[in-house]
């Protein structure tokens, strides 16, 4: 079985979170971040982006305008591991690309989806895969970030027994 | 103040902007995402000049004169500069202008042309393909037409204070949204339609039925009536070719009958209805302490407002259909009746200024008609119909007349037809912001008082300002009245009614700037100054009717003793009063 996905930050949760960063400066990007970090899928719902809108008196289409701009926000549900991807300059220069199209389709990824969006999870919700414009680790590309740990000149070889480690391990 | 203009001195106003100071001596520089009151949101780099002593081209809808400034509007970096930016703008752009809804009026296809450019150069850079957004019953947004200049987003949350869309995703990837990309018809939208009105490429447009009306028409068996709101007559000479704000009610008409409708009626003949029943259901509010300040509610986006924003004041809103929802419930009974015609056969076509219309058209609760016949004929669900089968808007119809091939500097001037055509001059106000209060309230003082009006013209509630008011002396009784347009306006007495501070007893609220005059249906472009003009037409009709008092017209009298018996009787209440649903 698939772990169940839950969108539903509670209420009451929000409204605390709301409590500690009323008025301060910065006040919308503080609570959508830990809002989405209280959430065990690490993704802000439809239903608690409306939340958020109706309790801090920003408007929805506002709201949704700031969770779009800023990539560290998430409108799906995030697999357990994150792969993240550079794509920047250097490394697509030392293959970065190739290593999206090798090791994508093996996790269920269709190489079309890599094109026109870089952020997939996979179906049985272990694993994420999202892009970045640059680690700033260009001397080490091609970089890619597992779990928050960077790994650096990677082929997809390696990168395969990156997630086999990382795979059987239970607590990230 | 004293600057230079290639190379010419000119002395110019302190605070303009350097596109409005070049505009003053005859200067032209181009613009495309600027858009005077509406949107100064800088990002196409059309507009660029060349400052002497500034480091890059500057934006001029956006930098303000200084005293000794120098200037270049045509050197060859502008120049060159300017076509770029218009020719990455094609990169993402669709090709398809032949069959595009806004050929020949497109701002991107015009300055492409101005600018002398022939070629597309650049590929595409957007990786992904947008779809339309077919959601609203109003409104339909390409975001692939889109040039993301911003114009739809400042009248939505300035003007309006919907902020139904905004932008959404960065880069590339940055497009129009709403909530969610849930679509408009799925969020707190009031389909006003100035989005469409303001977009200067085909990415927002009204959901257009010419074809379903073509198709009726066509259709030997159908009665196709149609009736025209009074801002139409004040609206389509622009469309077909004419001076800003021409009066062409005759060749209106004329046209109309051209097009093969059975019937040419007219909307006004139901202002004046509403005008009758909103009057009388005031003074019962006002005599037996009901619920004031009421507020109008022939204005369908504001209609869609208060239900969104403002769901615990419904009670305020005159419970009166608008006269288009009126036309539609009397056409397809009182009309039906008289002439014998099965309501079945009848097509109501209306021509709005209006997108919201369209919404209100089918509203669930728009079936008085069908409701009245339903036990009399023994009508079953197979046979539903609206009051109201199809909404045009000005331009839908100008589409239909070119296609017709109609040429209104030969078109005879013709009048509408009886009973559904004779309207006063109170009727035609409707189209602009305070028309409907001033056509109340020449109906109300004289049936509460029982006297002569001494002066019919009410010139407080006339003009362009944004909030109105008025203390009128109903022979002893004094009342103050508001009146108020754009949904910015509105939402600052909807908001002293829920502060109980609201000074006022009857309350006008149109959603469009000038009222239905500048509506999001009306010809592209709309501005203040075509706003102004049409407005003076509007005026001019009235003035030149006869009649201008809604309850000293003839028809409506008729109507009155042969079909309704009595202003909110039985026959009222259920054709032409409607009730509002929380969203």
């Amino acid at each position: 079985m698939y772990p169940q996905i839950t969108s539903a930050v509670p209420e009451i949760v929000i409204d605390e979170i709301i409590l500690k960063y009323r008025d301060k400066p910065g006040m919308l990007l503080s609570t959508l971040e830990e809002v989405q970090e209280i959430n065990p899928l690490k993704f802000l719902s439809k239903e608690t982006l409306s939340i958020v809108s109706r309790k801090l008196d920003v408007p929805y289409t506002q709201i949704y305008s700031v969770a779009t701009f800023y990539s560290f926000f998430n409108l799906k549900p995030q697999g357990k591991h994150s792969i993240i991807v550079c794509r920047g300059t250097a490394c697509h220069t030392k293959g970065s690309k190739a290593l999206l199209n090798e090791v994508g389709p093996i996790l269920g990824l269709g190489t079309e989806e890599i094109e026109i969006d870089p952020s997939f999870t996979t179906p049985d919700n272990l694993f994420t895969i999202k892009t970045v414009a640059c680690f700033g680790q260009c001397a080490q590309s091609p970089v890619v970030a597992v779990d928050g740990i960077m790994y650096s000149n990677v082929n997809s070889q390696k990168l395969l027994k990156i997630l086999r480690k990382v795979k059987s391990n239970p607590n990230p | 103040m004293k600057i230079t203009i290639n190379n010419q001195i000119r002395e110019v106003q302190e605070g303009l902007t350097v596109l409005e100071a070049c505009k003053t001596i005859g200067i032209n520089v181009p613009t495309l995402c600027y858009l005077k009151d509406v949107s100064t949101n800088a990002s196409c780099g059309v507009c660029v000049v060349e400052v002497k002593g500034a480091r890059s081209l500057l934006r001029s809808c956006i930098t303000p004169v200084f005293e000794g400034m120098e200037i270049t509007t045509n050197s060859q970096r502008v120049m060159e500069s300017r076509k770029v930016n218009v020719e990455l703008l094609m990169a993402n752009h669709p090709q398809d202008c032949l069959i595009c809804d806004r050929n020949q009026n497109c701002e991107l296809q015009q300055l492409t042309f101005d600018l002398g450019i022939d070629k597309k150069r650049f590929v595409r850079t957007r990786k992904e393909y947008v779809h339309e957004d077919k959601t609203s019953l109003s409104l339909i947004r390409d975001p692939e037409k889109c040039i993301l200049c911003g114009r739809c987003v400042a009248v939505c949350s300035e003007m309006q204070t919907v902020k139904a869309i905004d932008f959404s995703g960065r880069g590339l990837k940055t497009k129009i949204s709403t909530f969610f990309d849930l679509g408009l018809g799925m969020v707190a939208c009031t389909n006003c339609g100035q989005c469409a009105l303001v977009c200067p490429t085909a990415a927002i447009t009204e959901r257009s039925e010419v074809n379903e009306v073509w198709k009726a028409l066509h259709n030997p068996e159908k009665v196709v009536l149609v009736q025209t709101a009074p801002a139409i007559r004040i609206g389509i000479g622009e469309a077909m070719g004419m001076p800003n704000g021409s009066l062409v009610t005759g060749q209106m008409v004329a046209g109309l009958r051209r097009l093969g409708f059975d019937k040419v009626f007219d909307t006004n003949f139901t202002a004046d209805l509403t005008i009758i029943e909103e009057g009388n259901e005031l003074i019962n509010r006002i005599k037996n302490g009901g619920v004031l300040p009421m507020i109008t509610s022939c204005s369908p986006g504001w209609i869609k407002f208060i239900e969104h924003f403002f769901p615990q004041s419904l009670k305020h809103l005159s419970s009166c259909k608008s006269p288009q929802q009126m036309f539609g419930a009397i056409a397809k009974t009182y009309y039906a009746e008289k002439t014998g015609i099965d309501p079945r056969n009848i097509v109501v076509v209306s021509v709005m200024p209006c997108t919201a219309k369209k919404f209100e058209a089918r509203r669930p609760e728009m079936d008085g008609a069908f409701h009245y016949w339903k036990d009399k004929m023994n009508l079953t669900q197979e046979s539903y119909f609206y009051d109201v089968d199809a909404v045009l808007t000005t331009r839908e119809l100008a589409r239909m007349f070119k296609e017709n091939g109609s040429d209104f500097s030969h078109l005879p001037q013709e009048q509408f037809d009886s009973p559904l055509g004779t309207s006063t001059g109170a009727a035609v106000l409707f189209g602009a912001t305070g028309g409907v209060m001033e056509a109340a309230l020449r109906t109300a003082y004289e049936v509460f008082t029982g006297l002569t009006l001494p002066n019919i013209d009410f010139n407080a509630v006339r003009g362009m300002v944004g909030i109105k008011e008025a203390e009128i002396d109903l022979n002893g009784t004094k009342i103050k009245v508001a009146v108020a347009h754009t949904l910015k306006n509105a939402r600052i007495l909807m908001e002293q009614i829920e502060a109980g501070t609201s000074p006022y007893t009857f309350i006008e609220v149109m959603t469009c700037p000038g009222g239905c005059l500048g509506g999001g249906g009306q010809p592209i472009p709309t501005n203040a100054d075509i706003r102004k003009k049409r407005a003076e037409s509007i005026y001019l009709e009235d003035f030149k009717k006869v009649i201008r008092k809604s309850h000293e017209n003839p028809e409506i009298q008729y109507l009155y003793d042969h079909f309704l018996v009595e202003p909110l009787g039985d026959k009222s209440h259920h054709l032409l009063h409607t009730a509002y649903t929380e969203r």
